[in-house]
């Protein structure tokens, strides 16, 4: 057959003729015959009843027409659908149950699917995104540590020009504000070389992207927004383009929107603006160039190949500038996704395979309410058996019927997990990638539906083959004396029983994930986070008239002092603080040092925390050993220093700490609007030895700080820490308006960790404790969900089989059965499942502990068991006692009349 | 009484499309032809007569289409399409070599092997 030929035949199967037509034809087929055989002397009477008789009723030969082009199948599909959509209806308790269960399963495992979907599988919407890299420089000495290297010009485009390297994004970026509204407001700008366009290979939303003419005549003045910013700052106004943003005093014309899923960059800030990269080297902007290379590799080139190939290339820059690089190290190309896929991908997949559990329990408990409910259909089964239906038809139908469950609760799931994916996101904003959108597409749909059929399927099929067996001869005489124990309880038996253990683990796994959340937030910080408020200011440093002003370290040092003491005025606050890049549990810069007497070979690494001397008080960092700067000190900032205690373990002999001498060269260059004295990187005497305060996440071990004034090195920055009495937030107007007094044009930010104005949001931003958060709060959503299924499970197999029962336990009570026993008859089933459901989920969480432990990074103790096991097991109790109870209830006399 | 002979499986539907290869005609016309032909030897079961109509139609090997009947009552006129003309060739030649081998075996002698 042709493919033309197929092609017309699926036509007619899609239009078949219609009902009339064929209805009409066979009409006028019997006239002609009934005239035919009145020719031959019937009278007319007969001769229709013959035709009629022979050729049958033309009303049913629409049946046969489609029997014979093979859409009878599709009818017999549809009657069942609408068989299984009444018989739902009929019994809605049932139904809610059984939808409900699966909508959690489906729904749940869509959302977590849709999320590793868009985190995972296809995270950026970069064009060739899985051949971005991301070089890094790994430390032999802290492999796990990698850093990011600055180029010039001249090493970009010898990276650019490497054989294996397609293309090359440089990209630096910037604190910026913008001026010439009434109020200026702290803005992020990213800098990008201009084959930023065909390098992301994204259309944009309004406009375009930078593109190589904005380099011409030393960059052209143009923006590129970000999606939020256009949103934030011009409320999605769509005639964005052409219009000038005043950006630190300089008109800039805007040239494009970028879309929603644009979000470079995710790893050293989002930027709300774009640049074109030849601006950073403009004069204006001083001497200042330093690009971080992105690159895209040729395709079918190895990673290996790749790596091998620009290695030297980076070798020759670390000669060129060894500061910039460890003693010891290698290049390594990272995809873009490596970061994210290390850090949530294990969690991802942890959380699949929980949804995945609940998807399972779901399954089980609907073929449990299936089969419960399916002993009292056998009546009905059997007549359709006798009235010849085959046992394929039957086991269709009944499969028919789970998947309409099934869908139902596939429908209901979807919707809901548009919701449910979004929580992850909520709960751990800062683990996935800020380009990654959760949304419904194909894919995700595809996904659903098939997951929906094969669930169907899956808990149908055997109820289906279990009820379709039975003998209609043995069935149909009516009731049979309701005596006989009903048979086939096995299967609920072995069902019940694998529910409540995988129940058990969910549970466990879940008390597992609060425990060490609650082990976290009990974890001692070293400093006390509660009512401390931070906040940020930038300085001006792009206003010539106000920079000449405050260009001096002692003018910005007042200056900075100045609103210091406004804060401090405001009444309910008791401590104000300064520093620069200060803000735990995670304080970012690294550098290295010398210390007195140590060879300089070594070049050991601390964190250098740049803070006044009040800071300790405001964040209660005790005082170990000798004293903290004072306020003179503090103003100069040279040639003293305060270590923490994990410093002076590692590096010194702690008795011995105070009086030693250390200095840190790399304060020498620091950014273009850095002030350093002269002497800033003479000798610092370590004047005091402080508590070790969380400086490398919460849960991770304090690593050397070093404290300096910060006057050290001013940044065109500053952070406030300030601890007041009660609910640092309700300060923030009041703190605005002191601030406001010194400088009404001084814009302030949130300092640190984004969208968080207080040190508790600052660690519940922190990705380990967010990280934890979520796994605590999802499992034990999950497992809730697990126990609920489960006790209705358990709880409708005996009101069940109490129902059916009804007359053995009339029977049995008008013998004189004892209560206890009836009621021990009616719940001994489902309760030693349940038992050994229990014991099975044991020894499986014991199997299976080390292998949680693993990939939830925290402990797994066998005894946190024993609370899941016991919580299941008297809710196991009461799901069974309260429906046996019912049948002890029943009077002997109506039970008996149930005949 | 002519005696009456029982087709084998799938043979009416060829029979059909012979009879329509000789003019369009609507079912009842199809009926009459074949035992006009078969000299009313052939008694067709009325039953799976339409549906072997309907799923030649299916097919695509005749096409039908409503028209007056003889007898000015409307009724719905099957034709042989161009697929239905090859099909009843390539049916027509396979079913005269089978019927020739199996009439020639059963025509073997004894003495003949």
């Amino acid at each position: 057959m042709s493919l033309l030929d197929t092609l017309r035949n699926l036509w007619r199967s899609i239009a078949p003729r219609s009902h009339d037509d064929v209805e009409e034809e066979l009409r006028s087929h019997q006239q002609a015959y009934a005239a035919d055989l009145m020719r031959h002397g019937l009278s007319a009477e007969e001769a229709e009843r013959k035709a009629r008789i022979d050729l049958g009723q033309p009303a049913t030969q629409n049946e046969t027409y489609r029997a014979a082009v093979g859409l009878r199948i599709f009818d017999e599909l549809g009657g069942d659908i609408r068989y299984g959509l009444r018989a739902l209806r009929r019994n809605p308790g049932f139904a809610a149950v059984a939808v409900l269960s699966l909508a959690l399963g489906i729904g749940a495992t869509t959302a977590m699917f849709s999320l590793i979907y868009a985190v995972l599988l296809h995270p950026f919407p970069y064009a060739g995104a899985d051949r971005i890299m991301n070089p890094v420089v790994i430390d032999e000495q802290h492999p796990d540590e990698p850093s990011w290297f600055l180029l010039n010009v001249a090493q970009f485009d010898d990276l650019r020009l490497a054989s294996p390297v397609d293309s090359a994004l440089g990209f630096n970026a910037d604190h910026m504000e913008i001026t010439g509204g009434a109020l200026p407001e702290a803005i992020f700008g990213v800098y990008l070389t201009e084959n930023a366009g065909t390098f992301f290979g994204m259309r944009p939303l309004l406009g375009r992207n930078i593109q190589p003419s904005d380099a011409e005549n030393g960059g052209h003045s143009v923006v590129v927004l970000n999606y939020r910013f256009w949103q934030r700052h011009f409320g999605g106004d769509p005639h964005v383009i052409g219009r000038t943003l005043e950006i630190n005093h300089a008109p800039y014309a805007i040239v494009g929107v970028m879309p929603r899923s644009f979000a470079f960059n995710d790893t050293n800030g989002v930027g709300d603006v774009y640049l074109p990269g030849s601006l950073m080297r403009s004069p204006a902007n001083g001497p200042y160039l330093a690009y971080i290379p992105w690159i895209k590799l040729q395709p079918h080139v190895t990673l290996a190949g790749a790596n091998a190939a620009l290695e030297p290339i980076v070798r020759q820059f670390a000669k060129e500038h060894p500061e910039r690089f460890p003693d010891h190290w290698h290049l390594a190309l990272q995809p873009i996704i490596v970061p994210y896929q290390q850090q949530i991908g294990r969690t991802l997949r942890l959380l699949l395979a929980g949804v995945a559990l609940l998807l399972i329990i779901g399954c089980v408990n609907c073929s449990i309410l299936l089969l419960a409910r399916g002993r009292t259909r056998q009546h009905e089964l059997a007549i359709r058996s006798a009235i010849g239906a085959s046992r394929w038809r039957i086991v269709r139908q009944l499969l028919v019927e789970a998947v309409v469950i099934s869908c139902t609760g596939a429908v209901l799931g979807v919707a809901a997990s548009y919701w449910l994916a979004k929580l992850p996101l909520l709960l751990s904003p800062d683990s996935f990638p800020a380009e990654s959108v959760i949304r419904i597409n194909l894919p995700i749909l595809a996904f659903s539906v098939a997951l929906a059929l094969l669930c169907g399927i899956l808990f149908g099929l055997v109820p289906a083959v279990h009820l379709s067996r039975h003998d209609p001869a043995r069935m149909l005489p009516g009731r049979q004396i309701g005596v006989v124990a009903a048979p086939a309880k096995h299967r609920w038996s072995v069902l019940i029983a694998a529910q409540v253990a995988l129940t058990l683990l969910l549970m466990a796994t879940a008390g597992t994930a609060i425990r060490s959340f609650l082990q976290l937030t009990q974890m001692p910080l070293g400093y006390d986070p509660a009512n401390v408020l931070k906040l940020g200011i930038m300085l001006h440093v792009e206003d010539p008239g106000e920079w000449s002003r405050i260009q001096s370290r002692e003018a910005r040092t007042a200056y900075i002092e100045q609103i210091r003491q406004k804060i401090a005025s405001v009444p309910g606050v008791s401590t104000v603080a300064v520093g620069t890049d200060a803000t735990p549990p995670y304080i970012d810069a690294a550098s290295s040092f010398n210390i007195d007497g140590t060879r300089d070979r070594e070049q050991p690494q601390a964190r250098l925390i740049l803070v006044d001397q009040r800071y300790f008080a405001a964040l209660r960092i005790p005082l170990l050993q000798g004293r903290i700067w004072n306020a003179d000190e503090n103003t100069r900032g040279d040639f003293i220093s305060v270590v923490n205690r994990a410093f002076a373990t590692r590096y010194l002999s702690l008795p011995n700490a105070l009086g030693r001498q250390l200095r840190i060269p790399g304060l020498a260059h620091h950014t273009r609007f850095g002030a350093v004295s002269g002497q800033s990187t003479d000798w610092r005497q370590i004047i005091g030895v402080v508590g070790d305060a969380r400086n490398d996440g919460v849960d991770r071990p304090v690593v050397p700080a070093i404290y300096l004034p910060y006057t050290a090195v001013m940044q065109p920055y500053a952070q406030f820490f300030v601890r007041t009495q009660g609910d640092p937030l309700t300060y923030l107007h009041s703190i605005r308006v002191a601030i406001a007094s010194v400088a009404s044009d001084q814009q302030i930010s949130d300092g640190a960790f984004n969208g968080t104005f207080t040190l508790n949001e600052a660690i519940e931003r922190d990705a380990q404790y967010s990280r934890q958060r979520l796994f605590s709060i999802l499992f034990g959503v999950f497992s809730a969900m697990a126990l609920v299924l489960a006790l209705v499970g358990i709880f409708s197999v005996v009101a069940y089989s109490v129902a059916q029962r009804t007359t053995e336990f009339g029977v049995r009570l008008a013998l004189g059965a004892p209560r206890s026993h009836i009621l021990w008859v009616a719940a001994r089933i489902a309760l030693v499942s349940s038992a050994a459901g229990i014991v099975i989920g044991l020894a499986l969480d014991s199997f299976l502990g080390a292998i949680l432990a693993h990939w939830m990074q925290s402990a797994f103790a066998a005894w946190s068991l024993l609370f899941p096991a016991a919580l299941l097991a008297v809710s196991a109790l009461l799901a069974c006692a309260l429906p046996a109870r019912s049948a002890t209830a029943v009077p002997p006399a109506e039970a008996l009349r149930y005949e | 009484m002519v005696k009456q002979v029982e087709l084998p499986q799938g043979t009416l539907e060829m029979l059909i499309l012979k009879a329509v290869s000789l003019g369009p005609l609507h079912g009842y016309g199809i009926l009459l032809r074949i035992q006009q032909i078969s000299n009313q030897r052939l008694e067709i079961l009325q039953g799976s007569f339409y549906t072997a109509i309907y799923r030649l139609e299916h097919r695509g090997w005749i096409k039908g289409e409503w028209g007056e009947s003889e007898n000015n009552r409307r009724a719905r006129f099957y034709a042989l399409t161009r697929t239905g003309t090859r099909q009843l060739k390539a049916e027509t030649a396979k079913w005269t070599d089978m019927a020739a081998v199996v009439a020639g075996i059963l025509d073997k002698r004894a003495d003949e092997l």
